[in-house]
């Protein structure tokens, strides 16, 4: 892992080594050294000591720890570099940038399971589970290479002989790999020389309404709604902010519920973490379209235009919102064994849902700012406050929207009127969607008004 | 749609507007007394146009003369700080709906929903101004076709290069078939290939009867696909009519505009003395 740093591999990229009067032999023996410099080897190296250290009994065992050692930490610098070296073009396309922009998502949703796992191991004799893993990773170099120190102290020379073998082949075969890549890099043109324009599905003369609707679009209302909703659906899948923030809202959405579970503090009410992060999605619509948004001003003449075009967004939220609170509230309850309680707690998370869109609307057209589509903030420098004040009012505004229905649900708790629980469903249904109707009704207007000051909001980044 | 016809008339639409009986008597467009500030700074001064319909229209200046302020305000893009802006006779802030329908523009700095395919992006335009869903797709098809990216129709646009990104917004700016086309900067960073094709298409459209303004500092495009003219300097206009009148006896438009914008020939002097020649 530190040898993959971007601050460790960026060095070696094959423009910046292009220039060099070097034969591909001795550059790649010379990467090869070169690499071992750093904070990332040297981190390598003390966990590979330490390994040595733990399992060497015996001067033959030393001897092997010395070669061993040399043949782990080569092994670890040189699939790093390979690795890196292979990326190299997809790193700097864009399509590496949009991975790159998801990665930190990714490390921190895996973390969470990277947390549990541990608080797992770390229990009475935790470890135990590990060794089948173990059995298996002592043949995958370089750990084989350690092992085999292991094997020359306990005198099966044999095995550990197959085991330097196996390590040394690795390194081989790397290196091998490594070289034909750069060499490949550095002598075959890149995309800025090549024009691609391959022929993709649609380009033949298709069907136009087919490729440009798509399944989801012929399912999707026709008019300006269906088109705003597609729209944001597309950008969900392929812009990486839009992803990022749409898989974060998802998964922690999820999480936040089944950790509090497994962790004995479960409760059903965790549940309308799904709606509320759902919910989180309609604001600062028109940052998420960034300096675009002047495509869709263009359009927008009357509170009808405006109405319709918040209208579209909300369904896109509510389209994958709504399914999803259901399954977070229903599985919430199974795992929870409190099936019964399903009808209120939905209830409830409608009611947020509704309120968050209805909030959301207002937020995005009175306090919009600019989500940075080059650079890993998610808002643009200065407009800091503005942010935290549009998410943070949007979010007290929607929960006072909710206090009507957790007012009534804490009253039928209390007064033992428990039969009447059910009545908390239709009423959140109906009351989530009357007050994201008033939401976007209010901020229609608001939005015609305010057009150009959004533009010069959103265009920031 | 273009064809080899198309460079054959370039001048049909100054013989259009001189003509008593066209159509077009009203002006395009009309800005009175337009003012833009940005803290201290003056971008735009007080200025006043009067741009004729059916004609080719250029905006020129230096870089910083306050052109890309200026038609983002008559655009409706901008809020002015004072001052007025008619389209076709509708004011851009009071009717906003007449204004909306009557033109099209391509911004320049601006991005587009990046994310879609030059075909979706054109789908997403035409439907979210109110037309058919089957005349937007015709449409998209014969634009993508003329302006030479049915190849590339299925890529997204994200990753379009220069030349293709102005040709699909020109394209979105044209779907709803306007009166009156914005271009800022139409041909900044575009290969020649794609300038031809560009200046092929606005040349057909003009024809039509329809104006088109665009904004430049290449005096020499200007000179070539220009009927008439404005210069802007430092947020004023400081000449504005066909472009014999604004070019004056001066040999050509590069020349009258540097005299206009008060631009002096930068003596060389001294400086710089040890550039090129023998000595290292």
């Amino acid at each position: 892992m530190p040898l993959s740093s971007p601050a460790v591999t960026k060095p070696w990229t094959p423009p910046g080594l292009v220039m060099l009067p070097l034969r591909p032999r001795p550059l790649i023996s010379a990467l090869l050294v070169s690499s071992l410099i750093g904070v990332g080897p040297l981190f390598t190296l003390t966990l590979v000591l330490g390994s040595l250290i733990a399992i060497a009994h015996g001067a033959a065992a030393a001897a092997a720890a010395v070669l061993a050692g040399v043949l782990a930490v080569l092994t670890c610098v040189a699939l790093a570099r390979a690795v890196a070296t292979a990326n190299t073009r997809l790193l700097s396309s864009r399509k590496g940038r949009d991975l790159a922009l998801l990665s930190g998502l990714f490390v921190a949703i895996g973390v969470q399971f990277v947390n549990m796992g541990v608080q797992k191991l770390s229990g009475q004799g935790g470890l135990g589970v590990l060794r089948p893993a173990a059995d298996i990773l002592r043949w995958v170099p370089p750990a084989s290479a350690i092992d085999a120190v292991q094997g020359v102290s306990e005198g099966a020379y044999g095995i550990a002989a197959a085991q330097f073998a196996l390590s040394a082949l690795v390194l081989a075969l790397l290196m091998w790999w490594w070289s034909r890549s750069l060499t490949h890099l550095m002598t075959a043109p890149d995309g800025s020389t090549i024009q691609q324009e391959k022929p993709r599905k649609g380009a033949d003369g298709a069907g136009p309404s087919a490729a440009e609707r798509g399944p989801l679009g012929l399912l999707l209302p026709a008019g300006r709604t269906g088109t705003v909703m597609l729209r944001t659906l597309r950008y969900a899948v392929r812009d990486p902010k839009a992803k990022a923030s749409w898989v974060s809202s998802l998964g922690v959405g999820l999480l936040m519920p089944f950790i509090t579970s497994v962790q004995g503090n479960g409760s059903i009410y965790w549940s309308c973490w799904a709606a509320g992060m759902l919910g989180m999605q309609m604001y600062n619509q028109f940052g998420q379209d960034s300096s675009a948004f002047w495509m869709v001003a263009q359009t927008i003449s009357s509170p009808r235009d405006a109405y319709l075009e918040l209208r579209g967004r909300a369904f896109a939220v509510a389209l994958v919102g709504v399914p999803y609170v259901l399954l977070a509230v229903v599985g919430s309850a199974a795992f929870l064994k409190k099936l019964p309680a399903v009808p209120e707690a939905l209830g409830l998370a409608f009611g947020l849902l509704g309120a968050l869109l209805a909030t959301g609307a207002m937020a995005s057209v009175l306090r919009p700012y600019s989500i940075p589509q080059d650079s890993s903030k998610n808002v643009a420098p200065g407009q800091g406050s503005l942010a935290w004040m549009s998410l943070l009012g949007g979010m007290i505004a929607g929960a006072l929207l909710c206090a009507p229905l957790l007012g009534l649900t804490i009253w039928l708790h209390t007064s033992g009127m428990h039969s009447l629980l059910w009545v908390l469903l239709p009423l959140g249904i109906v009351y989530g969607a009357a007050i994201a109707e008033t939401g976007l009704r209010l901020a229609a207007p608001r939005t015609v008004a305010r057009l150009p000051e959004i533009l010069a909001a959103v265009s920031k980044g | 749609m273009p064809d080899a016809h198309a460079d054959a008339d370039v001048h049909a639409p100054a013989e259009a507007a001189t003509d008593p009986a066209a159509p077009h008597q009203r002006p395009a467009v009309q800005v009175r007394g337009l003012w833009k500030r940005y803290g201290e700074q003056i971008a735009v001064q007080g200025i006043d146009l009067e741009l004729p319909a059916g004609q080719f229209i250029g905006l020129v200046g230096p870089n910083g003369a306050g052109k890309t302020t200026t038609l983002s305000m008559i655009t409706g893009l901008l809020r002015p700080d004072s001052g007025t802006v008619e389209i076709g006779g509708h004011d851009v802030w009071q009717d906003p709906a007449e204004v909306k329908a009557r033109i099209g523009v391509l911004p320049e700095g601006l991005r587009m929903f990046e994310r879609l395919s030059g075909r979706e992006l054109l789908a997403y335009t035409g439907r979210l101004r109110g037309l058919p869903g089957d005349e937007v797709d015709k449409r998209a098809t014969q634009l993508l076709d003329v302006l030479d990216l049915a190849g590339a129709q299925n890529k997204l646009v994200v990753d379009y290069s220069t030349g293709m990104r102005k040709k699909i917004g020109l394209a979105a700016a044209l779907l709803h078939n306007p009166e009156v086309l914005f271009l800022d900067e139409p041909f900044e960073g575009v290969d020649p290939v794609s300038a031809q094709t560009i200046r092929g298409v606005l040349e057909r459209y003009t024809r039509s009867g329809a104006t088109v303004v665009f904004s430049s500092h290449v005096m020499e495009l200007v000179e070539s696909l220009c009927d008439w003219v404005a210069v802007m300097a430092r947020g004023k206009i400081r000449a504005q009519g066909a472009l014999a009148d604004v070019r004056g006896d001066a040999p050509s438009l590069q020349n009258a505009f540097l005299e206009l914008v008060g631009a002096r020939e930068q003596g060389s002097g001294d400086n710089l003395d040890w550039l090129g020649g023998g000595a290292r």
